[in-house]
């Protein structure tokens, strides 16, 4: 039936012939079945070597928020030092659905993530262990989970890149880019990404509600252009002369001035200057947090306790400064040169934590005046 | 009697089981859908103008690809002309280029810092954009041209299939009766394939409505865009899946009516071996308009953005970036091999299955292929939740019965990615055997018959060989597009496994596209032979 029951033709065959047409059709279909169950079984059975040796010691599971280029060099070192092997599987989203689906069997032992609201997430769903090092003590009060479930690696500044040409101020607070003198001047990227959901976040931990839509509605309208691409979009448009000031991560200055591989980026950094936001009554720079938290069914917790202790240490702190150009968490390590030279970094009052509670209104606030769509007035 | 009841009752079992294993993801995010909450704010005030921009995408991205893969596959499928051959399988190749690298690609090129816009500017000594004019790539037009360029070969490729399976006479008969070259194409060769028109154009609409890469790079608000940022941003899954089970819902009614519209049009006749159909030469000028119009194609779908990566590439050749490309290289081919030899089993067993009058068999391979038009995020989505649970079932059942756990078995290994790879790609393998088999007619599995052949000696003597350029075909879409496909084998694959597109992306996301350059031309590599191949295949012309 399966092959020749196709119209009225193939009906009368199978006035012809009914046993034959049973036969064949059932045929087809096993042998259909077969292959695809012999396809399936090779493929487990390639996959399964893998599976039970992820529980032997000697090695940590990483999933990653983080791009792979950012934290190999640091997990590398980890590896010289300790001997222990990573295993990094890296996604930009998505990677706490994967721990929450994969339960108790969950191989992973680290989670690092680029922004506070997963650290958060993942403690909030039950997903995270208290961490255990001693290191842990190095971080201050702020930047870590009261019980340990989660701590923060290094620090981020969103801060404003003004045009060095077309801009004279040097500096500037959140409310005046509200102002019209910026209209048709403003650029950053989508309103809902992680980042400008934590500083839209914080805005509202601050000034609270209403005063948070009104300022996000006329920063919406003097923007340039609807909110589009990543950080460093708004720098390479302030260069094109379509935008004065973009809403960009303080490290990717650093990153594009020393971007050896697409040098076309210098010019792009080039164009533009940094400028410390604080606000009208002199609260700081909004601040988030690189992070990370021990998976709840850990198999290498000792190795996981191990990473983080490592990643806490002045050697790589260190690196995150000088390699990433973000911000140490540990206090008695200096950002790298060039990150002190574009000003002093004041935090402002807002919490990691008082960030990751407003989110949800955030996100709500950037639906509600469709931010995304662009200027409206 | 008795064998009509079972013949009329197992194929409807069957293609429900296969609807119920292909439908999973979807299952499941309906039952979170309808288990969630009411829809939050972005429902209400995002959806309206989501809606308009995936609807308008769609249309003219649609328009456009057909129109470009109908007119060049009329080309080279009718006329003569000198590179007609190479045009033939060359104009396949934009296939082998992700939406998402295409709009890096272009934007790259026509982006203020691009060649193009430097070349300008040098020229007039201008500063910035505000001293001269340039059109802006990241713009809704601007997305239409990348996103059809690359998915016009969609509609080429079963447009020529069609015209290679056809029977030319009326075509000739039009040609005879003294109809000119236009008029039989307006008269005799649109109408006619229109079922291979909609064949093509639903598949590269059924890409817009999944792209993500793309649409995000480009600034537009379309629904999968919404979907992904509501889980993502909001983490918001209930709410993602309502808004995912509402992308379904409107494809599911497209793809209906559009079943709908094609059922009353006639059967066209199927090719007669006997006559062997000439292509109409073309001299001097017609030529010379046949080649450059193939070859301004060519150059703009293909050439550019293959160009430019391959310019990239070369720039960083290094022993490193050679060594970081070759094993996610193999991973990836054998992954792609694998996922389209299950893919092409379970589309040929969906399209017999399909020609069954059964409704409810009908039915339900219809809602098996859907996969097709959701993004591979939403389905890895729907698939963790179920995948884990089976797992944790396993462990469970081996933990009692012998003492052994043996891990994510299903959700931590290449099991989880070929099955994807099944759901998202069923549609393409099923479409290209649904509509070659009904091409063939079943003339020639009752003379094997009528012959005596049965069962397995019928499935290899006449269904495999007369359906070969289509298995090929199928096999070869389905490879190239799990070579392309990027979020639901990052979200899925098993920890440590790196495939091209991966890498492309762990890459780019560092904004270190220039090593991502050798990866993304790799994915492209690879891409062209298989297309080479199938078109070499699909021409001997044999059916």
């Amino acid at each position: 039936m399966v092959v020749q029951t196709v119209d009225s033709r193939a009906a009368a065959t199978d006035r012809v012939a009914p046993p034959r047409v049973r036969a064949l059709s059932l045929e087809t279909v096993l042998t259909n079945l077969l292959r695809l169950a012999g396809l399936l079984a090779a493929a487990l059975l390639a996959a399964s070597p893998s599976a039970p040796a992820l529980a032997q010691g000697g090695e940590v599971n990483i999933y990653s928020y983080r791009e792979p280029g950012l934290i190999q060099p640091l997990l590398d070192t980890f590896t010289a030092e300790t001997g222990v092997k990573t295993n990094v599987l890296y996604a930009g989203d998505g990677l706490l659905e994967r721990v929450e689906a994969e339960g108790e069997l969950s191989p992973v032992d680290v989670v690092l993530t680029v922004d506070v609201g997963v650290l958060v997430g993942g403690k909030d769903r039950g997903l995270t262990q208290p961490i255990a090092t001693d290191a842990l003590e190095r971080v201050p009060d702020a930047f870590r989970d009261p019980q340990g479930n989660w701590t923060a690696l290094s620090l981020r500044a969103r801060v404003f890149y003004v045009s060095r040409d077309r801009v004279d101020a040097t500096a500037l607070t959140y409310e005046d880019i509200a102002r019209p003198e910026w209209k048709g001047r403003l650029c950053t990227r989508a309103g809902d990404h992680a980042y400008n959901i934590g500083l839209i976040a914080s805005r509202i931990a601050l000034w609270g509600e209403d005063k948070t839509r009104q300022w996000l509605g006329a920063v919406r309208d003097n923007l340039a252009y609807p909110p589009t691409g990543g950080d460093r979009e708004g720098p390479r448009n302030i260069l094109a002369g379509t935008c004065d000031l973009s809403i960009t991560n303080t490290y990717y200055m650093g990153l594009m001035l020393n971007n050896d591989a697409e040098p076309e980026q210098k010019d792009w950094a080039g164009a533009s200057r940094i400028i410390y936001p604080t606000t009208d009554d002199g609260d700081g720079t909004q601040v988030n947090a690189a992070g990370a938290f021990i998976g709840k069914y850990a198999p290498n917790p000792d190795n996981a306790n191990a990473l983080i202790g490592f990643l806490l240490s002045d050697e790589a702190q260190q690196l995150y400064a000088d390699r990433n150009y973000e911000y140490p968490v540990v206090p008695s390590v200096q950002p790298s040169e060039l990150t002190r030279s574009w000003g002093a970094l004041n935090p402002s009052s807002v919490s990691l934590i008082d960030i990751a509670a407003h989110r949800d209104e955030a996100a709500a606030m950037v639906d509600e005046l469709q931010f995304n769509a662009g200027p409206q007035n | 009697m008795n064998s009509r009841v079972g013949v009329a009752i197992t194929p409807s079992v069957m293609a429900l089981l296969l609807a119920i294993l292909m439908g999973l993801p979807i299952l499941w995010l309906a039952g979170a859908a309808f288990t969630a909450a009411p829809g939050g704010g972005l429902g209400a005030s995002m959806l309206p103008i989501s809606l308009r921009d995936t609807g308008l995408l769609m249309l003219a991205v649609g328009a456009l690809a057909t129109a470009i893969g109908l007119v060049a596959a009329w080309l080279v499928a009718h006329y003569d002309f000198p590179g007609r051959a190479v045009f033939e399988w060359a104009l396949m190749l934009p296939l082998a280029i992700p939406t998402y690298l295409a709009a890096y690609c272009f934007t790259e090129l026509l982006d203020f810092t691009g060649p193009v816009q430097s070349l300008v500017r040098s020229v007039t000594g201008a500063g910035t954009v505000a001293d001269y004019w340039f059109p802006q790539i990241r713009s809704f037009p601007g997305a239409v041209i990348v996103l059809s360029l690359v998915l016009y070969p969609y509609v080429y490729a079963a447009c020529r299939a069609f015209f290679l399976m056809q029977s030319g006479t009326a075509h000739a008969a039009a040609r005879a009766l003294g109809a000119t070259g236009w008029r039989a194409f307006w008269a005799v060769t649109v109408p006619m394939s229109r079922p291979a028109l909609v064949v093509g154009a639903t598949l590269a609409m059924m890409e817009v409505v999944n792209d993500l890469g793309a649409v995000q790079y480009f600034g537009i608000n379309s629904l999968t865009a919404i979907i992904y940022s509501t889980w993502i941003n909001r983490s918001n899954f209930g709410g993602a899946a309502q808004l995912a089970v509402t992308i379904v819902l409107v494809i599911a009614i497209l793809i209906l009516a559009e079943r709908a519209a094609r059922r009353a049009e006639g059967s066209v006749a199927p090719r007669d071996g006997r006559v062997a159909d000439a292509r109409i030469g073309l001299t001097g000028g017609r030529a010379a308009v046949a080649i450059a119009g193939c070859s301004v194609l060519l150059l703009a779908a293909f050439g550019l953005p293959a160009g430019q990566l391959l310019y990239l590439a070369s720039r960083q050749l290094t022993v490193a970036s050679v060594s970081m490309t070759s094993g996610p290289f193999v991973t990836t081919i054998l992954l792609a091999l694998a996922g389209a030899s299950v893919t092409v089993a379970i589309g040929y067993f969906a399209a017999h299955l399909s020609r069954h009058p059964s409704r409810t068999a009908r039915g339900a391979i219809r809602l098996a292929a859907l996969g097709y038009a959701i993004p591979g995020t939403v389905l890895a989505l729907g698939l963790l939740q179920p995948l884990g649970m089976a797992d944790r079932a396993i462990n469970s059942a081996t933990r009692w019965a012998f003492g052994w756990t043996p891990g994510l078995i299903l959700s931590g290994s290449m099991a989880a990615l070929l099955y994807v790879y099944a759901i998202r790609f069923l549609a393409v393998s099923h479409s290209t055997l649904a509509e070659a088999i009904t091409r063939r007619g079943p003339s020639m599995l009752d003379a094997g018959r009528v012959l005596g052949a049965r069962g397995l000696n019928l499935f290899v003597r006449i269904d495999l060989p007369t359906l070969a350029p289509a298995l090929a075909a199928a096999g070869t879409l389905v490879f190239v597009e799990i070579i392309k496909e990027l979020p639901a084998t990052l979200l899925l694959r098993p920890l440590g496994v790196e495939t091209l597109a991966t890498l492309v992306y762990a890459k780019a996301n560092t904004a270190l596209f220039a090593e991502a350059a050798l990866p993304a031309l790799a994915i492209v590599a690879i891409g062209i032979v298989p297309v080479i191949l199938a078109t070499r295949l699909g021409a001997r012309r044999k059916v």
